[in-house]
């Protein structure tokens, strides 16, 4: 490569410019000092150069690159809530399948009613099931059977099949599968008014319409092989629906054991022969077992996962759990199916689980009555424990409905007595405080799970959501000041913010909600500003700022220059100011306005910024105008000018200093304006203005 | 209660089976209330019961009406269980009732498990006779491969509506005493035999 000795852009940044071989090059060819310092200097400048270079590009982008940073977390928390609405559509859907699962088990009414209805009417069957429990003593084995469902109940009278005298009275249940007399407790100190008979299966015994004759009125019979039981009823209306509901049972029973047959037939074509002979054996249950025999452990675990659960040793239960389930996995791992007990004990197990899911989400639901004293910390456990259970999506909505319920408590007791800004920031501090909490808990809790994350996101939202409308309705009021507006909005974002740490970025949704209302209330204050300017303009004398004394002026230079203007040029005298009142007030509120503009400002908010800042600003410059149009004398017009060039040069030079500090860039409206208005700088002042294009519409 | 001692007359069951609209209802009311029943509505399982004179002796007749309807076959089995004597009735004017009959005789033979089970084939509806499809010795024949006896009957004509039913009670008295000679202090016995019987098949 030939040595070039001039250091260019092109040559230090070609592909094969290597760095020693160049200086090595350089101090070979090149003698003296001199020539090396010229040289150096060279890429310095370059060096500068490149690097204005590269500020201009990342500022150029710089609008683009944060747009696009917040758009991305815009799409990141929509993806979430899809996520969401996927998740809860499976739930759904996996709801709906296994309603459709336990109909096929169960010998449920099947007549054309829909899913819902029939989970619906599941719940209520439960509830009937369980007064049974509590009415019939020695019938605990009622709501081991799934599926059993309750159609009629009633008390009949007994009589003698051969001569019709009366044996007893009985209390009478019809279930879907079956047909279970009980009969009253004479023991007067028994908690229960029924005690537990006999349950015939439905499927052995036949139901028979006794014909009226005689005395026998009202009566229909069962036949339950070898025996029969005649039953009395008090009228012929209940007999007759005793016969319908029999009829309707059976008749359900028939097609759910059909399907049954047809599905077993299918699956197992070897086994179909045995299961072609009669389907009501009566004989079947006197076959000996003569399978494995179990630990006794194991056919204790139903009992020992009552008693765990009615003294709320929840972790022992679930220990408990895990074992049978162990058992019996290894059990059919080695035998390849499981025994009768093992289902049995299962199908015993799974209502104990379901029993105990029911428990722990009780535990988590949401009370009036139940004091939130505990917190999430007491909700701790039966997350845990549901999560255990494979339960977390339950869990989870019952965990965050709770943090909903803990936050609106939480924030009734922020009270309202103190200033607007006072009762924000106890109130912002109030929720997001607790979200930061909930959250921490949340992801203590539910550590991994995708859909459990996306139901917080939604949540997170749906909280903030409550808390802006609330805000808004609190804050924006028209007789709220933009200053005090602007504290509280900043205040919120900076609460909202401290959430960001955990991942959880709500601040484009605050900035969202809070846009239009800002937006209205920038111009609100716009529009009263101007008005203020126009009061102003009407007292204006255009005679020099008297501050009557030397450490009143003192004290006004020392205010304005906090502000970060130097009026120091300006004094004449001891107590002089040579601006007007009216000037000066202007730059004091302009500064302020500025000030709260800057500290609102959001790329959406931008460009009404820019409008207000503008108009403003034109209000207080058209006066300036007007008033040297009209003026006719020179020192005045002098005196006037010196005052447009204080705004015109040293504030706005001041103000587009901030502009840029805090945007990155300066404000282009108010360069628009200075552009415009530069005339008056030099005490020439336009004659008309009609020409003149309103600057807003340009914008538009 | 007092009651129980005093010997009550034997109580016989008697069960009707066979297809839908053949006339079982029919002929059971015939015989209780002597009335004939122009209306058809088809039965679920009704009972009826009834005092009388057989052959100089006190007893009572237990009647079992079932329901022909093919929606009903797959309970039947609980009914027959109970059933000391069938009639077994097809209308002589359709002859898918009368091969039906076929069926109801399997099914009563396998729960009954009993090939001498009292048991009548009876036509009925003998008075349309214009309308007959199944003939007297088609009928008859199966009665005779059976080893049980055939009688033509009318519900509305009472034709033999009485000897059915009497002829079976004959049958099923008959069959009692006989049991109680062979198996007298046995009954339990031969019950268990059944039962394992069953559990094999
Ligand atoms: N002409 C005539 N009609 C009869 C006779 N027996 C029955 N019927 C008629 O046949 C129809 C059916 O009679 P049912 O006795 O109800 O029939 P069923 O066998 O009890 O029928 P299911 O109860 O459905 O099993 C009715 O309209 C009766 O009037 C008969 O001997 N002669
Ligand atoms: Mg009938």
């Amino acid at each position: 490569m030939e040595p070039s000795k001039e250091p260019t852009l092109n040559l230090l940044s070609s592909k094969d410019f290597v760095p020693e071989k160049y200086v090595r090059d350089l101090s070979q060819s090149l003698v003296g000092g001199p020539e090396l310092r010229r040289l150096r200097k060279k890429i310095q400048a370059l060096y500068e150069e490149t690097n204005n270079n590269l500020k201009r590009n990342v500022y150029h982008n710089y609008m683009q690159f944060i747009d696009t940073a917040k758009e991305i977390s815009h799409l990141e928390s929509e993806m979430y809530q899809l996520s969401h609405l996927l998740s809860e559509q499976k739930a759904l859907l996996a709801a709906l399948s296994t309603t459709s699962i336990l109909g096929d088990e169960t010998p449920m009414i099947t007549g054309a009613e829909n899913k819902n209805d029939a989970s619906e009417r599941g719940d209520e069957n439960r509830q009937k099931l369980a007064s049974i429990l509590e009415k019939v003593e020695g019938c605990k084995e009622l709501l081991e059977v799934p599926g059993r469902t309750y159609l009629h109940e009633g008390d009949l009278l007994e009589v003698d099949p051969v001569d019709n005298n009366t044996i007893k009275t009985v209390h009478a249940y019809l279930f879907t599968d079956g047909f279970m007399t009980t009969y009253r407790n004479t023991n007067n100190r028994g908690l229960m008014k029924y005690v537990f008979e006999v349950m015939y299966e439905l499927g052995s015994l036949a139901v028979v319409n006794v014909r009226d004759i005689g005395n026998n009125k009202h009566q229909f019979k069962l036949l339950i092989f070898p025996d029969t039981r005649v039953f009395q009823c008090t009228a012929s209306s209940s007999k007759k629906e005793w016969l319908d509901k029999f009829d309707q049972a059976k008749k359900a029973r028939l097609t759910q054991e059909q399907q049954k047959r047809e599905s077993i037939v299918e699956k197992s074509p070897s086994r179909s022969a045995s299961i072609e002979s009669p389907s009501f054996n009566p004989f079947e249950d006197m076959e000996e077992d003569v399978g494995t025999i179990h630990p006794e452990w194991f056919i204790e675990i139903p009992e020992e996962l009552d008693v765990c659960v009615a003294q709320r040793h929840f972790e022992e239960a679930l220990i408990f759990l895990q074992k049978s389930k162990d058992y019996i996995t290894q059990f059919v791992n080695t035998n390849g199916q499981p025994d009768h007990v093992i289902i049995d004990i299962q199908r015993k197990v799974e209502l104990r689980h379901n029993n105990l899911t029911e428990v722990l989400m009780k535990e988590l639901e949401v009370n009036p009555d139940k004091s939130q004293q505990g917190g999430l910390r007491a909700a701790r456990r039966a997350v845990r424990l549901l999560n255990q259970l494979g339960r977390s999506t339950q869990s989870c909505d019952l965990f965050l409905k709770l943090c909903s319920s803990i936050l609106k408590t939480q924030c009734k007791r922020v009270k309202r007595e103190c200033s607007t800004a006072m009762y924000v920031r106890h109130l912002s501090s109030v929720v997001f405080t607790n979200m930061c909490h909930m959250t921490e808990e949340f992801l203590r809790a539910f550590p991994s799970s995708s859909s459990c994350s996306s139901a917080y996101v939604v949540w997170a939202s749906n909280e903030l959501s409550l808390f802006t409308s609330h805000f808004i309705k609190q804050v924006f009021m028209p007789q709220t000041s933009l200053s005090t507006l602007t504290e509280c909005v900043v205040l919120v974002r900076s609460q909202c913010e401290r959430l960001c740490s955990f991942g959880v970025d709500l601040c484009y949704q605050l900035d969202g909600a809070l846009r239009t209302p800002l937006m209205q209330a920038l111009k609100d204050t716009r529009d009263k500003s101007i008005e203020v300017a126009k009061l102003r303009a009407l007292e204006d004398k255009w005679i020099p700022m008297n501050l009557r004394s030397k450490t009143g002026l003192a004290r006004f230079l020392l205010q304005y220059s906090e502000m970060g203007l130097k009026l120091d040029d300006y004094v004449t005298g001891d107590i002089w100011i040579q601006l007007t009142n009216s000037t000066l007030v202007f730059a004091k509120l302009y500064l302020t306005l500025l000030n709260d503009c800057l500290q609102l400002e959001t790329t959406e908010l931008l460009h009404t910024i820019n409008e207000v800042l503008y108009d403003v600003f034109e209000a207080q410059v058209r006066h300036v105008e007007s008033s040297l149009r009209n003026e006719k004398q020179v020192e005045q017009r002098k005196f006037i000018t010196k005052n447009a060039d204080f705004l015109l040069v040293i504030l706005q030079d001041l103000c587009q200093k901030k502009y840029k500090e805090t945007i990155g860039f300066e404000c282009e409206s108010l360069h628009k304006l200075k552009k415009e208005y530069s005339a008056l700088i030099k005490g020439v002042s336009p004659t008309s203005r009609s020409t003149k294009t309103k600057y807003s519409s340009e914008f538009l | 209660m007092s009651k129980k001692p005093t010997a009550q007359p034997a109580l016989h069951k008697v069960i009707m089976v066979g297809s839908g609209g053949v006339g079982k209802s029919a002929l059971t009311l015939q015989f209780m209330y002597d009335e004939f029943v122009e209306d058809y509505e088809p039965t679920k399982a009704d009972s009826y019961r009834k005092k009388i004179l057989l052959d100089g002796e006190d007893v009572q007749i237990d009647i079992l009406d079932t329901a022909g309807q093919e929606d009903y076959a797959a309970i039947r089995d609980n009914y027959f269980r109970s059933g000391e004597g069938f009639l077994c009735i097809f209308s002589i004017t359709e002859d898918e009732s009368f091969q039906a009959t076929q069926e109801f005789r399997e099914q009563i033979l396998r729960v009954k498990n009993d090939e001498n089970i009292p048991f009548l084939l009876v036509g009925n509806k003998s008075d349309l006779e214009d309308r007959r499809k199944v003939s007297f010795q088609e009928a008859s024949e199966r009665a005779k491969q059976w080893g049980v006896p055939y009688v033509e009957t009318s519900a509305k004509t009472r034709e033999h509506v009485d000897k059915v039913f009497y002829d079976l009670m004959r049958e099923i008295r008959a069959r009692k005493m006989e049991e109680n000679k062979t198996n007298n202090g046995r009954g339990k016995d031969k019950s268990k035999k059944k039962k394992l019987k069953c559990t094999i098949l």
